[in-house]
C-alpha cells in the first residue's frame, strides 16, 4: 500500500492524454482567431486544399502527441529524505528542476478538472509561502497516490513541530490521518444556501462584467456589419416614444435577470457540493461541480477572515466567508483567498471557533470623523458635478433630460456614500480587531493582533488640531485601513499592539 | 473581565511611539537629491529645448514653456525639501520607526520579530557622498517595507549589524 516516494516517479500513464489535451487547449487559446477565420472561409477553399489542411492538422496532432509523450517521460517527482526536499524534474530539451523544501510547504491541494475527471486522475499542487504561483504541480496522479503523497509532504511539517523522529510513530500518524480523512464532514453547504447566495451577491461585479461583454459585442457587430447598433437612427423611426420607454424597461429587466442568472450559475458551478471537514485542527475543504477542488486551511496561517452579508442575505440567514492566508505579498492575494459561500450563522460560528478557538466579539468601537463623509462626497459627487458644469451646454442638445439623470446620480451616490460612512467602523477588543465597511454588502474583516507585521499611522498636517488620523495594519494577507478616527485612541491602541507583539514570540504563520 | 481592567491601566503607561525622538537624514543626502533632480531636469530641459528649437511654429510659446519649466522645477524642489525634512528614523529596543510624507505625516513601525531581512543599498551619487540606504523587509508586502536613505555608510553598516543581531536573537 505504502508507495515509495524516495525514487523518482512518473505520473499515471494516462497523464499523456491529460498533457495532450492541456497543450491542445493552450494552442487553441493562442490561435483561435486564425482558426475562426479558417472555419468561416471553409466553403471557399478548393477540395485539394482541404485535404492538405486536414493532413496538416493530423500531423499537428501527432507531433503534439509525441511531445506529450516525451513530456510524460521526462516528468518525475520524488521526496529527498536526506535534504528534506520535494523534487520535480521536467522538460524535454530545457530541463527544469524544482526543489521545494518540505518545511516551506504551506498547502497541498488535490484538484480535478473536467478532463481529469473524465479519465479519473487528479492534480496535485504544492503551495509554498515564498511565492504566489503554484510551484509544484503534478498533472495526473491517482487518488490514492495523491492522498499518500499529500500525507507525506505534510507529515514532515508535523515532524518539525512535534519533533517526532522515529519512523514507527510517523507511520502511525499517517494511518490515523487516513482514518480522520474519511471522517464525515461537519459542514455541508446545501444547494438551497447556494441558491440563496447566488441570487443575492455580486450584483455590481456581474453588472460590469455583463456591461463590458455587451459593449465588446456591439463593437464587434459594428466592425463586421459597419453599422452602429447603439446609435442607429432607424430604430426611432419605426418605434414610437411610449414603446421606446417600455422597450428600455424590458431591456433593463432582462439585463438584471441575466445578471442574477449568471451569478447563480457561476456560484453553483464553482461551489457545488461544498464540504468542510476537520483534520487535526485544520479545515479540509472540497467543492466544485465540474472542477473539483480541495484545499486545507491551517488556522495558524490564516491572516484575515472576512464575513460579508447584505440585507437580503441577513433575512435569509446566509453569509459569505473569505479567508486570506499568508501570501508572497504581491497584488494577487484576492485570488488566493479561500471562499466559503452560503454558511448560516451556526456554521459560521463553528468555522470561526475552529480558526480562533472562540467566536470574535466586537469590542470598543471607533467611528470615522464626519470629514471622511465630506471628502468622499467631494470626490464622488463634487468633482463629477464640476466636470458636468463645464460640459452641460454640449450635452443638453443631445439629451434634454440630462439634468434628471444627474439628479438621480447625485441622490444614488449620496445614499451609497452615506451608508459607507455609517457602516465604516473599527471594533477593538483584547483578541480581535474587526473592521466593518461597505454600503450594501457589509463586510467584517477580522484579524488577530499577533498577525500584524507592521503598523502605519498617518495624519494630514491640517488635521493635527482636530486630532484625527488614519491607521493601516499590514499583515501577510493584505492591509486593513481605517481613516480619520480619533488619533489619540488610535495611537494608544498602536502602542498596546506593539507591546503585545514585541513581548510575545507568537507565531504569525 | 480582569484582563480588560488591567489593560486599560496599562495603555497609558506603555512606551509611546509618538513621543520617540527621530534622527534626521544626513545633510549630505539633500545634495544627493539636488543632484538627481538637476540631472533629471537637465535631460528634460534638453528634450523640450530641442523640440522648441526645431519646430518653428512653437516659437510664440517659448516664454510660456520656460515659465512652466521654472515653476515646475521650484515646486519639485520645494516638495523634495519638505519630504527630506519630514523623513526620520528611530531604533527602539524592540522595533524600528520610520517617519515620512509630504502633506500627511506617516509613521511606520516594524517590530524586530517581524523583520524578514535587511539589505544595504548604495546608489551611484550616494556612494560619492559616502551614504547608503537601508531596506527592511517584512512579510506584509511592499507597503510595509521600510527604506531609509541618506545614512552614513559606517552608521548604516552598524544599523544593519544591529538589526541582524536582533533578528537572530528572535529566532
Amino acid at each position: 500500500m505504502e508507495a515509495d516516494f524516495n525514487q523518482p516517479q512518473r505520473q499515471s500513464i494516462i497523464g499523456i492524454f491529460v498533457m495532450f489535451v492541456y497543450s491542445l487547449q493552450g494552442y487553441t487559446k493562442a490561435l483561435w482567431p486564425v482558426l475562426i477565420i479558417f472555419l468561416v472561409r471553409f466553403n471557399e477553399y478548393e477540395k485539394s486544399n482541404i485535404v492538405i489542411g486536414i493532413l496538416c492538422v493530423l500531423a499537428f496532432f501527432i507531433v503534439l502527441g509525441i511531445i506529450s509523450y516525451l513530456r510524460f517521460l521526462n516528468f518525475t517527482f520524488h521526496i529527498d529524505h536526506e535534504n528534506e526536499e520535494f523534487i520535480i524534474t521536467e522538460g524535454i530539451f530545457n530541463k527544469t528542476k524544482t526543489t521545494i523544501q518540505l518545511y516551506k510547504i504551506q498547502q497541498v491541494n488535490i484538484n480535478q478538472s473536467l478532463i481529469q475527471r473524465l479519465v479519473g486522475v487528479y492534480e496535485l499542487a504544492v503551495d509554498t509561502a515564498g511565492s504566489n504561483k503554484k510551484e509544484g504541480n503534478i498533472r495526473a496522479i491517482s487518488h490514492e497516490l495523491a492522498l499518500d503523497l499529500k500525507a507525506r509532504l505534510l507529515e514532515n511539517e508535523n515532524k518539525k513541530t512535534v519533533n517526532v523522529e522515529d519512523t514507527i510513530s510517523t507511520l502511525e500518524e499517517i494511518s490515523t490521518e487516513k482514518t480522520i480523512d474519511t471522517e464525515a464532514p461537519f459542514i455541508k453547504i446545501s444547494f438551497l444556501s447556494l441558491l440563496k447566495i447566488g441570487i443575492t451577491s455580486n450584483y455590481v461585479k456581474s453588472f460590469f462584467v455583463l456591461l463590458a461583454f455587451f459593449i465588446t459585442l456591439f463593437d464587434h457587430i459594428k466592425q463586421i456589419t459597419g453599422k452602429d447598433v447603439l446609435h442607429d437612427d432607424n430604430i426611432e423611426d419605426y418605434v414610437d416614444k411610449s414603446q421606446v420607454v417600455t422597450a428600455f424597461f424590458i431591456l433593463f429587466i432582462t439585463f438584471f435577470l441575466a445578471v442574477i442568472v449568471i451569478n447563480l450559475v457561476k456560484t453553483i458551478f464553482t461551489f457545488f457540493d461544498y464540504k468542510i471537514a476537520r483534520q487535526k485542527g485544520s479545515l479540509l475543504l472540497s467543492y466544485g461541480l465540474l472542477n473539483t477542488k480541495s484545499t486545507i486551511i491551517k488556522p495558524e496561517k490564516v491572516q484575515i477572515t472576512s464575513i460579508t452579508q447584505n440585507y437580503f442575505q441577513k433575512k435569509m440567514n446566509v453569509l459569505h466567508l473569505k479567508i486570506k492566508q499568508a501570501t508572497g505579498g504581491e497584488k494577487e492575494d484576492n485570488k488566493l483567498a479561500i471562499e466559503i459561500p452560503g454558511c448560516d450563522k451556526l456554521e459560521k460560528d463553528a468555522i470561526l471557533k475552529l480558526l480562533f478557538q472562540k467566536i470574535p466579539e466586537k469590542g470598543v468601537m471607533l467611528k470615522p470623523n464626519f470629514r471622511k463623509l465630506g471628502f468622499s462626497v467631494f470626490l464622488t459627487i463634487g468633482l463629477p458635478l464640476l466636470v458636468f458644469y463645464f460640459v452641460r451646454d454640449l450635452l443638453i442638445e443631445e439629451l434634454p433630460t440630462i439634468d434628471y439623470f444627474v439628479l438621480l446620480f447625485v441622490v444614488f451616490i449620496g445614499i451609497i456614500q452615506l451608508f459607507i460612512f455609517k457602516n465604516n467602523r473599527l471594533y477593538i477588543n483584547d483578541d480581535f480587531i474587526i473592521l466593518q465597511s461597505g454600503a450594501w454588502d457589509v463586510t467584517n474583516n477580522i484579524i488577530i493582533p499577533s498577525k500584524i507585521q507592521a503598523i502605519t499611522t498617518s495624519q494630514l498636517f491640517w488635521h493635527k488640531n482636530i486630532n484625527i488620523g488614519s491607521l493601516t495594519l499590514h499583515t501577510a494577507g493584505g492591509n486593513i485601513s481605517f481613516q480619520l478616527g480619533n488619533f489619540t485612541a488610535i495611537k494608544q491602541y498602536v502602542n498596546l499592539w506593539l507591546y503585545e507583539i514585541e513581548t510575545s514570540d507568537s507565531n504569525w504563520m | 473581565m480582569e484582563d480588560f481592567t488591567n489593560e486599560t491601566i496599562d495603555t497609558t503607561q506603555l512606551p509611546k511611539f509618538e513621543e520617540v525622538e527621530f534622527s534626521v537624514l544626513h545633510p549630505n543626502y539633500w545634495k544627493v537629491i539636488l543632484i538627481s533632480l538637476s540631472v533629471f531636469f537637465l535631460l528634460m530641459g534638453i528634450g523640450v529645448g530641442l523640440v522648441l528649437y526645431f519646430n518653428k511654429e512653437l516659437y510664440p510659446f517659448n516664454s510660456k514653456v520656460s515659465i512652466v519649466y521654472v515653476v515646475l522645477l521650484l515646486l519639485v524642489i520645494f516638495f523634495s525639501r519638505i519630504s527630506f525634512k519630514n523623513k526620520g528614523f528611530a531604533f527602539r529596543n524592540h522595533d524600528v520607526l520610520f517617519r515620512y510624507g509630504i502633506i500627511a505625516i506617516n509613521t511606520l513601525v516594524i517590530p524586530y520579530n517581524r523583520v524578514q531581512h535587511v539589505a544595504l543599498h548604495e546608489g551611484l551619487v550616494s556612494r560619492f557622498f559616502g551614504l547608503a540606504k537601508i531596506q527592511i523587509f517584512t512579510a506584509g508586502g511592499s507597503s510595509s517595507d521600510i527604506e531609509i536613505p541618506g545614512i552614513a555608510k559606517e552608521q548604516a553598516e552598524n544599523i544593519k549589524q544591529l538589526l541582524m543581531g536582533k533578528i537572530q536573537k528572535q529566532l
